[in-house]
């Protein structure tokens, strides 16, 4: 845990070691909504990141300050403001990107990652390793919207970030789109295969199992020999 | 901790919280709002620009668009109707108006709008308002999955099809969704809403594929191939908006001119 | 003997230390494919019987055959009638084939459908059987458990529940779904909560709607199109089907449909030796069958003025779209079905008010089978854990008295 103290560590553990969507399992709901393109992917972590960055960042400054029995509704608040601050920003500056996120912006404010940060680093570390943290862990949740959207928007569309890789058939190209890969329900698929990958590549981020599985039958107990 | 968990520290934290937070948030929405409306105008006027083929690289939209006229239009009359802005009439918003709009009986709702269909709509008029050389006509209705809003540009004869398009709905990707697809948009230029001498709309689309053989082919089109839903409702809500109930009475002054002349 | 001596001889690399221990799934697959296994249960009590996975397996699989040569048959019907009718054959191999075992495209001639149909089929099963076989071995030897007939039950129903005309390369990325999400990830046979079969072909569904839905998917002739039995009615209502239709014929089969669903005898055919041999569970079937019958009973009471759906009769629902099939071959897979006796009867009656409720009540899916099967497989756990639960709180009620009076 010495090595997260450090800014580099703080920036890169969420990444891939201690990822908020892959290890944690936070913040799914939105990861399922908002991935079926790369470019709403990729505005959708950055308004995240910002926002787990800036409230951890303020509740951090006035962590010996908030009274304990008003503690969460004081966090709830300084998210809320942010998100809606991001919100107005966005459909000020990125009108159509704005429109196809539509309510999930707004729902930036359920996203577990923030409060569970805030809750959790925030209110013990300074303002400046927080604010770092919440840049950490907003990249994390980043990586893992860029990487199922790059999926579901080359499948679904044959597209990466709006620019045609394989051109579709209803388009004149060749390539059949996946319908599946357009819906919400594929980003379930996506994030469980990423999670299966990561995990065969670092095991021990398998969790111990909470009961065991018989084994399988292995060749020397098949023949009879019990 | 203990002096933070007093009442009077608890009170101030809060009070001075909400304060703080309440200035940064209508701030923010006092500050932007002026950008986003421009954004809301810029879009829907792009749509329109996109659906009478208006589109030029190069040009702003505001100049463009300064080639289109707005009228409002009383639907059930069809003529101009000038004591309405149209710079300010929202017509969606004018649905919940009981003095704006009427109710529909079921037969009569076609386009699947809830029951209530509003009096006055917005036209838009390229080139001279009098002798227009398009007219593009908002349109809705109630697709497979979600209600579908688009424009119908038609030529100056009230009659022809310039191009429709949607530029809000939610029918499946893939399939319904395929409204929004170019090369679909690609088959309505050129075909017409009415039969000759007549107000009722012959417009619709059909299965397996309209060809050069086809009897009034210039009537129909190519239905989305899989979406059989969405199809009937893109028919439906062209049938209400081109019928009696919708822009019906307004077209027939183009067409009778345009006869005439 | 010969293969005896063989297998006997070979076995010593397939064991640990041998040559080809890693494969050892392999060999033991082709071993019980033959002999019976030889291995016996090693704790005290157990029960004799000649039935295991294998038998069972095996029996479904051919208990689809008479299914199957039908739906070969009626595949090349359906696209015989409708070359007749000047619809152009579809040129390529397929048209080779015909021509050269069958002469021509003439519907009177059973060997000449047959043929036909058989062109479209046997690529799909065999597609089926070769890419799920190989995701099933793979598995089976990365995680050391053994290659089961559970398998040729599975590819065998994925591919009867395809339309005729689809692409093979969506043939394969179905089973591919159905064999790794739909079970392997789980751990392999018997610990997939999700009918293997139906997952890969509601992926297809929803990945492909086009090429597995609609209208001109389920006949092998250039540029057709025909309506499904269900979507004449949810279009048209029911008089324009039984116009088209009648009971009687879509009954035998004689309809559009995936390859293997059309024909309600041959289905029931296959499911009355399951039930007799008691390898499909009869209480799933009633619960599904009364299921349906209840809840289609229900809308015909309701009756509707715009949804034509609401009128079809619950013996209309039993003969079109995949309604047989699914309850015969599908809803009881033993492995993601209940497992309490009441709870099959539960389970079952589940698939039927779905199955209807989607057939009627949604408008972008025709067919409600495939999801309610899969919508039911997902209770099936919670389902037996409630009987379960009963059941111990009836025995505890029935001690309560006892001690009672003991204390009194």
């Amino acid at each position: 845990m010495a090595k997260t103290d450090t800014a580099r560590g703080l920036l890169i553990t969420p990444i891939f070691q201690n990822n908020p969507i892959a290890l944690q399992i936070l913040g799914i709901c939105s990861a399922l909504a908002v991935t079926n393109s790369m470019s709403t992917s990729l505005v959708m972590g950055l308004a995240v990141i910002a926002v787990t960055a800036f409230s951890n960042m303020f509740v951090s400054l006035i962590r010996n300050h908030m009274p304990s029995s008003i503690r969460i509704i004081i966090q709830m608040t300084i998210i809320a403001s942010l998100v809606i601050v991001v919100d107005q920003l966005l459909r000020a500056f990125a009108y159509d990107l704005s429109k196809q996120l539509s309510v999930f912006v707004g729902l930036i404010i359920t996203n577990c990652i923030v409060m569970g940060r805030a809750e959790a680093y925030a209110m013990q570390n300074g303002p400046v390793l927080s604010f770092l943290d919440g840049v950490g862990n907003g990249l994390g949740y980043t990586f893992i919207l860029l990487a199922v959207g790059f999926f579901r928007e080359l499948l679904g569309s044959g597209s990466v970030f709006g620019m045609t890789i394989m051109p579709t058939i209803n388009n004149g190209g060749w390539y059949v789109p996946n319908g599946l890969m357009l819906l919400p329900p594929s980003a379930f698929f996506v994030i469980g295969l990423l999670i299966w990958a990561i995990r065969s590549l670092s095991p021990q981020q398998v969790e111990t199992s909470e009961f065991r599985i018989t084994t399988n039958t292995k060749p020397h107990t098949a023949q009879g020999s019990v | 901790m203990a002096s933070n968990d007093s009442i009077k520290k608890t009170l101030t934290v809060a009070l001075s919280l909400c304060v703080v937070c309440s200035v940064v948030v209508s701030t923010a929405a006092v500050a932007l709002r002026p950008t986003q409306q421009q954004n809301q105008e810029l879009d829907r006027k792009t749509n329109i620009l996109q659906v009478a083929n208006l589109m030029v690289p190069g040009k702003s939209v505001e100049q463009q668009f300064g080639e289109i006229t707005q009228r409002v239009v009383d639907l059930r009359s069809g003529k101009y109707v000038d004591d309405i802005d149209p710079d300010r009439f929202d017509q969606i918003a004018s649905t919940q108006d009981p003095a704006m709009s009427r109710t529909l009986s079921g037969p009569q709702d076609r386009a699947g709008l809830g029951g209530r269909v509003e009096n006055y709509a917005t036209v838009y008029l390229v080139g001279d308002p009098d002798k227009p050389d398009e007219i593009i006509l908002p349109v809705r209705g109630q697709g497979l999955w979600s209600l579908m809003l688009g424009y119908l540009a038609l030529e100056g004869d009230g009659n022809t099809v310039v191009g429709l398009s949607f530029y809000d709905q939610g029918e499946t990707p893939g399939l319904g969704g395929e409204v929004d697809n170019p090369r679909w948009k690609s088959l309505w230029p050129g075909k017409e809403i009415y039969p000759e001498d007549s107000t009722d709309p012959a417009i619709r689309l059909v299965k397996g594929g309209v060809g050069s053989n086809t009897p009034d082919a210039e009537h129909k089109v190519d239905a989305l191939s899989g979406a059989t839903l969405t199809s009937t409702g893109v028919t439906n809500l062209l049938q209400f908006w081109m019928g009696d109930e919708g822009f019906a009475n307004y077209l027939a002054r183009f067409r009778d001119t345009s006869q005439g002349a | 003997m010969g293969i005896r001596r063989l297998l006997d001889n070979i076995e010593p690399h397939f064991h640990e230390g041998g040559k080809y221990q890693r494969f050892y799934a392999l060999y033991e697959a082709v071993d019980t494919i033959f002999y019976a296994p030889g291995h016996v249960t090693g704790s005290t009590s157990h029960v004799r019987d000649g039935i295991d996975l294998k038998r069972i397996m095996i029996t479904v699989w051919m208990c689809t055959f008479p299914a199957m040569f039908f739906g070969m048959y009626n595949v090349g019907l359906q696209a015989n009638v409708a070359i007749a009718d000047n619809y152009g054959a579809l040129a390529g191999w397929r048209e080779a084939v015909v021509m050269a075992l069958a002469g021509g495209h003439d519907p009177g001639s059973i060997w000449g459908n047959f043929v036909l149909g058989a062109t479209w089929f046997i690529p799909i099963y065999a597609v089926t059987f070769i890419v799920g076989g190989f995701w099933e071995v793979l598995f089976a030897i990365r995680r050391g458990h053994e290659v089961n007939e559970g398998f040729f039950v599975t590819s065998v129903l994925f591919a009867l529940i395809l339309p005729a005309t689809v692409p093979l390369w969506q043939v394969a990325l179905g089973i591919t779904f159905g064999v790794v999400i739909g079970k392997e990830v789980f751990g392999g046979t018997g610990k997939n909560f999700l009918n293997p079969a139906l997952t890969g072909r509601a992926f297809l569904y929803f990945a492909y709607p086009a090429q597995l839905s609609g209208d001109s998917v389920w006949v092998p002739a250039d540029g057709y199109t025909g309506a499904t039995a269900l979507s004449t009615v949810a279009q048209g209502g029911i008089d324009q089907l039984m116009a088209q239709t009648p009971w009687f014929n879509a009954f035998l089969g004689f309809i559009q449909g995936s390859i293997g669903e059309t024909s309600t005898l041959m289905i029931l055919l296959g499911g009355l030796i399951m039930i007799w041999t008691r390898v499909a569970s009869w209480r799933i079937i009633l619960g599904v069958f009364l299921g349906m019958v209840a809840t289609a009973t229900l809308f015909n009471l309701i009756g509707s003025d715009t949804n034509p759906m609401f009128a079809l009769p619950w013996y209309w629902h039993l003969v079109i779209g995949g309604f047989a099939f699914g309850m015969i071959f599908m809803a009881t897979d033993p492995v993601s079905a209940s497992m309490t006796n009441t709870g099959k009867l539960i389970f079952g009656a589940l698939i039927g008010f779905m199955t209807v409720l989607i057939r009627v009540a949604n408008p972008a899916f025709p067919e409600g089978i495939m999801l309610a099967i899969l919508f039911a497989n997902l209770f099936a756990p919670l389902i037996d854990h409630f009987i379960v639960q009963a059941n111990i709180k009836r025995r505890q009620k029935r001690l309560m008295p006892s001690r009672d009076k003991e204390v009194a």
